[in-house]
């Protein structure tokens, strides 16, 4: 059944930067804009600190009239000249969708002896979704993925969807960023939990590489318990199978299991993959109820809106996302409290090891407080 | 301060608006009117008839050199001293043309705001049906007072004035009438005088088909200047009077589908 879309007025995630995105998980060495010079300029900066190449054909008001076919075809050319590419990305913009640009053409043109995965996009798509799946499709007609690994990916964004329409920022049609509960209020409730003999799961369901920081609060639950001799009253729980998705994204689910191993840190329960953040609720509701349904609180890390309630409930919950506008819809599913690390996206790209987090570092200082 | 008249003249492609657009704007030029046409196609062949048949440099060639643009590079005498300007745009398929004329019209505004205040007559000679935004940006922006809508008596022609005149209420711009360019349809004067009729507006003029028209066309002229004693000559110095004269502006009242076909059959 055809669902209605809601109108939604606050800014949002475009599809565009989601195909920038997924572009640097198929690991290409450039990704190429092919739009005005400020399309994407933000993340495309932030992907630069990630490793790979972001250039632009820079249309101007020329470029929108006559279009930008000659300029797509040099950028192309020197970008393979200055990098020396194995794998490259060109990206669609407004722009040039709308005016109609054929970026085949250039490609063909061009004929360089590298793969070239092309991504007609533009970002006027209700889900930002789509930038990821026409990323996809494209890699897979240019046969850098195979087909099941598509199709898993395909499913997992349907999903993804369903959780932001469902709990996330495309839940209402306008949502306030917050910056959610303050911290050091937080991490003292967490400390009071732990030093009452309270029992609790922490549980990191991260997309992706934004695991690197929100691991960093399962470190710190880990620590404050092991300093009050209360190890045994929590339980470990983190999506880093590091057998599934794209290659990028299995690196990031071993180097965050290796920081867990150098801390001492057990994970009891490995609840998918470090693309399966949007389904990994289902095993986690399974294994709360056969193994730990009478557990008094939660601290969840990453997507916590994608972890069904019903298994929650009768736990004091503490979520930590890094979405400002999750805030309110986090506290209406129930959480009692909820914190917001408003710089993770940039402090966790071009990583290979967990970083500081700021609620983790504030439990910190309160662990030295009280010993 | 003087009244000054800057009209556009919209009407399905290939009905005529340029020959009609050029002809007038020879027609008041010769008694004594100051006079501009500005072709928004990017065909760029609006003013070639009032300059013997030379295409001139566009604007839109111009910026896309790079060049810094000034009014002499752009604007160009003809006939009687029509000032003729030509936006240009893409080649077809590519690009935006919409934006073009945008663009165009924005950049001769700020190059040549005087010579535009001097004028007391400016045509702008807009390509066929409004297929984009950009398109009406004469209209939107401002710059245009008096709209005009050219059609045949044939029905294709009829249905897509009444679809700018559907544009038109959209956007709230007023018509101030209806010319008729004969293709010798049956009936064709009396069924677009009572299509403008019935929007609310008034036939400015019928213009007979003419071979003159064609034969001074393929030599590169206006019928003003190559055969200025014709009859159609004389249609057109009625037509350039009327419109200087017009001071009607209704806001059309679009036919539905239904009648448009009635009134045709």
């Amino acid at each position: 059944m055809a669902e209605k879309e809601i109108s939604i007025i606050h800014p949002r995630p475009s599809s565009i930067v989601a195909a920038l995105y997924t572009l640097r998980d198929l690991d290409v060495d450039v990704a190429i804009l092919h739009g005005p010079p400020g399309c994407s300029f933000k993340h495309a900066r932030l992907l630069e600190e990630d490793g790979i190449h972001v250039v632009t054909t820079g249309l101007d008001e020329n470029g929108f009239v006559f279009g930008g076919h000659d300029k797509l075809v040099a950028l192309i050319n020197k970008s393979i000249e200055l990098f020396n590419p194995r794998l490259i990305g060109v990206v669609g913009t407004c722009a040039s969708m709308i005016i109609g640009e054929e970026m085949h053409e250039a490609v063909l043109e061009a004929n360089p002896d590298i793969p070239v995965i092309e991504v007609e996009v533009h970002a006027g798509y209700h889900n930002n979704t789509k930038g990821v799946l026409f990323a996809l499709e494209s890699a897979l007609d240019a046969g850098i993925i195979d087909r099941k690994e598509f199709e898993r990916q395909e499913h997992l964004l349907k999903k993804a969807t369903e959780v932001e329409k469902r709990a996330g920022a495309a839940s209402k049609e306008y949502l306030a960023p917050s910056r959610g509960d303050v911290k050091y209020t937080v991490a003292k409730r967490i400390f009071e939990l732990l030093q009452e003999g309270k029992r609790g799961l922490v549980i990191m369901n991260a997309k992706k590489e934004t695991g690197y920081m929100f691991a960093d609060i399962t470190l710190a639950v880990n620590e404050a318990a092991k300093a009050l001799g209360k190890e045994a009253n929590i339980v470990n729980m983190a999506n880093v199978d590091d057998s599934l998705g794209l290659p990028r994204v299995r690196q990031h689910a071993e180097n965050i299991m290796k920081g867990f191993k150098e801390h001492g840190v057990e994970i009891r329960e490995i609840i998918g993959g470090m693309d399966e953040y949007p389904i990994a609720g289902e095993l986690v509701s399974e294994l709360i109820k056969e193994k730990y349904p009478d557990y008094d609180f939660a601290v969840i890390t990453g997507v916590p809106h994608a972890l069904p309630m019903e298994c929650l409930r009768g736990m004091e919950l503490i979520s930590v996302t890094n979405g400002p506008r999750q805030v309110l819809p986090l506290k209406e599913m129930g959480h009692e409290h909820v914190v917001v690390e408003i710089d993770l996206h940039p402090k966790t790209l071009g990583v290979s090891k967990i970083v500081n987090s700021e609620l983790g570092d504030t439990l910190r200082e309160i662990i030295k407080e009280n010993l | 301060m003087k009244k000054q008249k800057i009209i556009a003249i919209y009407g399905k492609g290939g009905i005529g608006k340029s020959s009609t657009a050029s002809n007038m704007a020879a027609a008041c030029a010769e008694i004594g009117y100051k006079v501009m046409i500005i072709g928004c196609d990017p065909k760029s062949d609006s003013s070639i008839t009032l300059l013997g048949g030379r295409r001139i440099p566009t604007i839109l060639d111009l910026l896309r050199e790079g060049l810094d643009v000034r009014e002499e590079d752009v604007v160009f005498e003809g006939y009687a001293g029509v000032k003729c300007v030509e936006a240009g745009g893409p080649e077809p398929g590519i690009g935006c043309a919409g934006r073009g004329i945008i663009v165009a019209v924005q950049k001769l505004k700020s190059i040549s705001s005087d010579l535009l205040k001097e004028q007391d007559l400016i045509i702008y000679d807009v390509p066929g049906d409004i297929v984009c935004g950009g398109f009406v940006a004469p209209i939107r922006k401002g710059f245009v007072n008096e709209a005009y809508v050219l059609t045949s008596g044939e029905y294709m022609p009829m249905y897509a004035a009444n679809n700018i005149c559907k544009g038109f209420s959209k956007i709230g711009m007023p018509l101030s009438g209806v010319i008729c360019n004969s293709r010798n349809a049956s009936r064709e004067e009396e069924l677009v005088s009572k299509f403008a009729e019935e929007i609310g507006s008034k036939l400015m003029a019928f213009i007979p088909k003419s071979q003159t028209v064609q034969d001074c066309e393929r030599d590169g002229f206006s019928v003003m200047e190559k055969a200025p004693d014709s009859d159609i000559a004389e249609v057109y110095r009625k037509l350039g009077k009327a419109i200087m004269e017009n001071e009607e502006r209704v806001l059309p009242k679009p036919l539905d589908d239904e009648r448009l076909r009635e009134l045709t059959r």
